[in-house]
């Protein structure tokens, strides 16, 4: 099979001409090759191109619903590629006194949201707020973030991550986890993975809540465990993954519980041995 | 007679720090009709009373329904509420659209009050020249609150508050009955609420003049109550329930004749149109910048130093 | 006021023959019939209060908060006109996000002062606007410790370790001098605070008023810029009655100094 996307489905070139790569791939840097010699069309005739892929990445955040709260998870490791390049970064944050902001992709899109919530935080909570202000509930840092997310990529101009929030709805009292992510695309859940935990750590949560009214039956203990699990699992089989996570709880009677540098416990290798092409068993 | 030089913009200081173009704006708030507004722990209600500039002329709008929680009522220069209403109209669509949340009252209060600060520091504009009350409900805190806001870009939260012609005499009615309204044992309910307030609108209205359902608005908002407006047939709903339908002056005549045609046969020939305009109060606006009130600085030389 | 009326202080931004800014002046004035502010410079952190003159009895008590944020370290109280005083804490708010979003760092006090006394000054600069009307005490714990600013409608800026503004200022100073400043702590200077100003009521006294406290200190509020809590509050406003009762009738002042002059 020919494995070159242009080549999938295309008109014959003797119906239109060849496939004119510069408009799929506008980029200075591939105009300029081509037209090394020709000094008569300027670079800056060619559209305008933004981030069109992340550099240093956060893999998953995996979140789950329980009957009285939602429990985030998120490892440390900032990838460049496939190097493990920082083994210290947070990419849980903390939002007024009790929203949790989990999100993967881009780091360093990470850190320009991480000042976008600083500021939300301060427009909404400090200023003119005299009655101590727990105003800005998860709802509401979700609609912010979704706003803004989908108006970066309507300018062609995607923060490149997947979000989850977590906290309390409006009441104050019911369990709320949304998503979102550099198209703007929004949905909500009791059981939320960003990354390859969207693939590899679902069907797990799942296992453990079914169907998104079920979460009412889960305690705190199930709920930590099946993160816990999935963690594991995840580092098991993600290559851009860590052993060193942070988890976040949050409880409607007040409770934040951040839980820093925690470890998977139990990881069983023994498989290993037998996988073709691991450790340095040459085979 | 001496003319004042310091009172042709609103970036000239008196030399007592007076801005004269500022509490002239104010004054124009006296030359609207009145306007009451009442809050409890769960509702807000706003009254008012409308005139119409001629016979065959409609009544003008004195209520404005800003968001389903939010609601204002206007004394002064219609027009000018119109773009402020327009403006908070604009905020509470923003707060929905950004933040999922009704905004809440006191930073849509806010943001005209900081609008209309910058009219009052620049050359080339004027200051506004409506006063409003601004009554809302909000969801976060479970609360009632009412604002009452100035062309000085003043703005403070009231248990009760009146604007426009002969509104002292609302805020007599609504000081004397504060506890009722306020006290600790109080829960008024919605129909409580605005017959207090029609009470204290009917207190300002002039010898001759009644609460008809053609004169009169009533608006209510407040926990579970979408912002309600009632003019014209569904007012008279409320009107019945005032004990009598006659303002005190007028009962001590025996007048008890609540035709409303007659009620603006004194506002026809005003020069300057105000809301509708009312040549009415000249004698009291008159003796209102006799008395020459203070545009708000914290020490209180406000405009409550009518002369009625 | 000798020159009153001879045509120099009908406009911002002109000086007269012997050198003065009339309106600038004039907006001092405005400042001075307003209730009076304080701010007291702790060795642990900074108080600000203000005397709110209650003018009806409609108003809704404890409502209607006079002292504004900047930035979470940062408080300011003020007299005068009270919209400009808003105006002048948006701007502030501002400068304080875009310095965090260039540096990524809160503001430092010295740093915003400056920023805000160059933006006061320059609305004594152009006849297209007028100054501010407000005199504001700003007050704020950075990383070098508690700060204390005045700002004045001329953009005139100084540090303070007890500054005061309003119809009562002469009062409050004069009870500021007799403070150590070197041993006071917040904690204490919220009662101080409470006294002054009812002292500094005096001037005012056929009014009511509601006392409003903030403070600002590493150790008692982890370094934001918050109300004092209610409790804190009520104790400190009891005192100061008490006290008054005992020294009724010993402060006796009559503001004379008309001069406000723009420093030059």
């Amino acid at each position: 099979m020919n494995h070159d996307p242009f080549k999938w489905g295309r008109p014959n070139d003797a119906t239109y001409g060849a496939y004119n790569h510069h408009i799929a791939q506008a980029t200075p840097y591939a105009y300029e090759e081509q037209h090394a010699s020709s000094t008569s069309t300027t670079t800056s005739s060619f559209p305008k191109m933004n981030t069109q892929n992340p550099i240093i990445t956060g893999t998953s955040v995996i979140s789950l619903k329980f009957k009285d709260g939602v429990i985030l998870a998120a490892d440390n490791l900032g990838s460049y590629g496939s190097l493990a390049r920082f083994t210290n970064i947070e990419r849980l944050i903390r939002v007024g006194k009790e929203t949790i902001v989990g999100i993967s992709g881009d780091i360093s899109d990470l850190q320009q949201i991480e000042r976008i919530l600083e500021e939300l935080e301060t427009t909404q909570e400090v200023y003119d707020n005299f009655d101590g202000g727990d105003d800005l509930k998860a709802p509401h840092v979700h609609e912010y973030l979704s706003r803004v997310m989908y108006n970066r990529r309507s300018n062609m101009n995607p923060l490149w991550n997947a979000i989850v929030v977590g906290g309390f709805d409006k009441d104050g009292k019911t369990p709320f986890l949304k998503y979102v992510d550099l198209l703007g695309v929004t949905y909500g859940s009791s059981t939320i993975a960003t990354g390859f935990g969207a693939h590899l750590a679902v069907p797990l949560l799942r296992q453990l809540i079914p169907e998104d009214k079920d979460y009412v039956n889960i305690t705190e203990e199930q709920a930590r465990e099946c993160i816990l699990n999935a963690m594991t699992v995840l580092f098991y089989r993600d290559a851009r993954s860590l052993d060193k996570f942070s988890l976040v709880t949050v409880k409607n009677d007040g409770e934040f519980k951040f839980e820093k540098e925690l470890r998977c416990e139990g990881q069983r290798w023994k498989f290993a041995k037998d996988i073709r092409g691991y450790g340095s068993a040459q085979q | 007679m001496f003319r004042n030089n310091y009172d042709n913009d609103s970036v000239t200081y008196s030399p007592t720090g007076r801005l004269f173009q500022v509490e002239y704006a104010l004054e124009a708030i006296k030359q609207g009709s009145a306007a009451v507004g009442i809050v409890s722990s769960t509702h807000v209600a706003l009254v008012a009373l409308k005139r119409n500039a001629e016979e065959l002329g409609s009544y003008q709008k004195k209520i404005i329904k800003i968001d389903d929680h939010m609601g204002i009522a206007l004394a002064g220069l219609a027009p000018d509420a119109r773009v402020l209403s327009n403006f908070l109209r604009k905020q509470a669509m923003t707060s929905k659209m950004i933040y999922n949340k009704p905004i809440s009252t006191q930073s849509a209060v806010l943001s005209i009050a900081d609008k209309a600060q910058e009219n009052t520091q620049s050359y080339g504009s004027r200051p506004y020249g409506v006063g409003l009350l601004v009554g809302g409900y909000d969801e976060s805190t479970d609360s009632c609150h009412l604002y009452e806001f100035q062309p000085s870009g003043s703005v403070l939260e009231y248990y009760g508050a009146a604007i426009g012609a002969r509104s002292q005499a609302a805020r007599t009615y609504l000081e004397r009955n504060l506890d009722t309204i306020r006290g600790s044992e109080a829960h008024l309910s919605q129909e409580e609420l605005i017959v207090h307030a029609l009470n204290a609108l009917r207190d300002t209205l002039a010898q001759d003049v009644e609460l008809t359902y053609k004169n009169t608005s009533v608006s209510i908002v407040g926990k579970n109550t979408p912002f309600a407006l009632y003019d014209d047939e569904n007012v008279q709903q409320w009107i019945d329930k005032l004990d009598a339908v006659s303002n005190s002056r007028n009962r001590s005549n025996g007048d008890d004749d609540d035709d409303d045609e007659d009620d603006n046969d004194d506002n026809k020939d005003d020069a300057v149109k105000t809301e509708t305009g009312a040549t009415a109060d000249a004698g009291e606006s008159a003796a209102d910048s006799a008395v020459g009130a203070n545009i708000q600085t914290d020490a209180g030389q406000e405009d409550r130093m009518e002369t009625e | 006021m000798t020159s009153i009326g001879t045509g120099y202080d009908l406009s911002n931004s002109v000086f007269s023959p012997d050198g003065r800014n009339f309106q600038v002046e004039y907006a001092m004035k405005a400042v001075e019939n307003g209730g009076t502010s304080i701010g007291l410079k702790c060795k642990d952190g900074i108080v600000l209060a203000v005397e709110k003159i209650i003018n009806s009895k409609l108003l809704v008590a404890g409502s209607n908060k006079r002292i504004q944020t900047i930035d979470r370290h940062i408080g300011v109280a003020y007299s005068g006109l009270l919209p400009d005083g808003r105006h002048f804490v948006n701007r502030g708010r501002d400068e304080a996000q875009s310095f965090k979003s260039l540096y990524k760092s809160a503001v430092s006090v010295p740093h915003l002062m400056d920023r805000l006394g160059i933006y006061v000054q320059n609305y004594t600069c152009y006849n297209s606007v007028r100054p501010f009307g407000i005199v504001a005490i700003v007050g704020g714990v950075d990383e070098n410790g508690p700060h204390l600013y005045m700002i004045e409608p001329s953009g005139t800026c100084w540090g303070y370790t007890g500054a005061a503004t309003g119809k009562g200022r002469q009062t409050a100073k004069s009870e500021l001098e007799k403070l150590n400043f070197e041993e006071l702590t917040v904690r204490e200077a919220i009662k101080v605070a409470a006294k002054i100003i009812d002292q500094a009521h005096e001037d005012n006294k056929d009014k009511d008023y509601e006392l409003e406290v903030t403070w600002c200190s590493l150790e008692e509020t982890g370094g934001k810029h918050v109300h004092v809590p209610e409790d804190l509050l009520q104790e400190a406003i009891k005192l100061a009655k008490e006290d008054d009762d005992d020294d009724d009738d010993e402060e006796e002042d009559d503001d004379e100094e008309e001069d406000q002059e723009m420093e030059t």
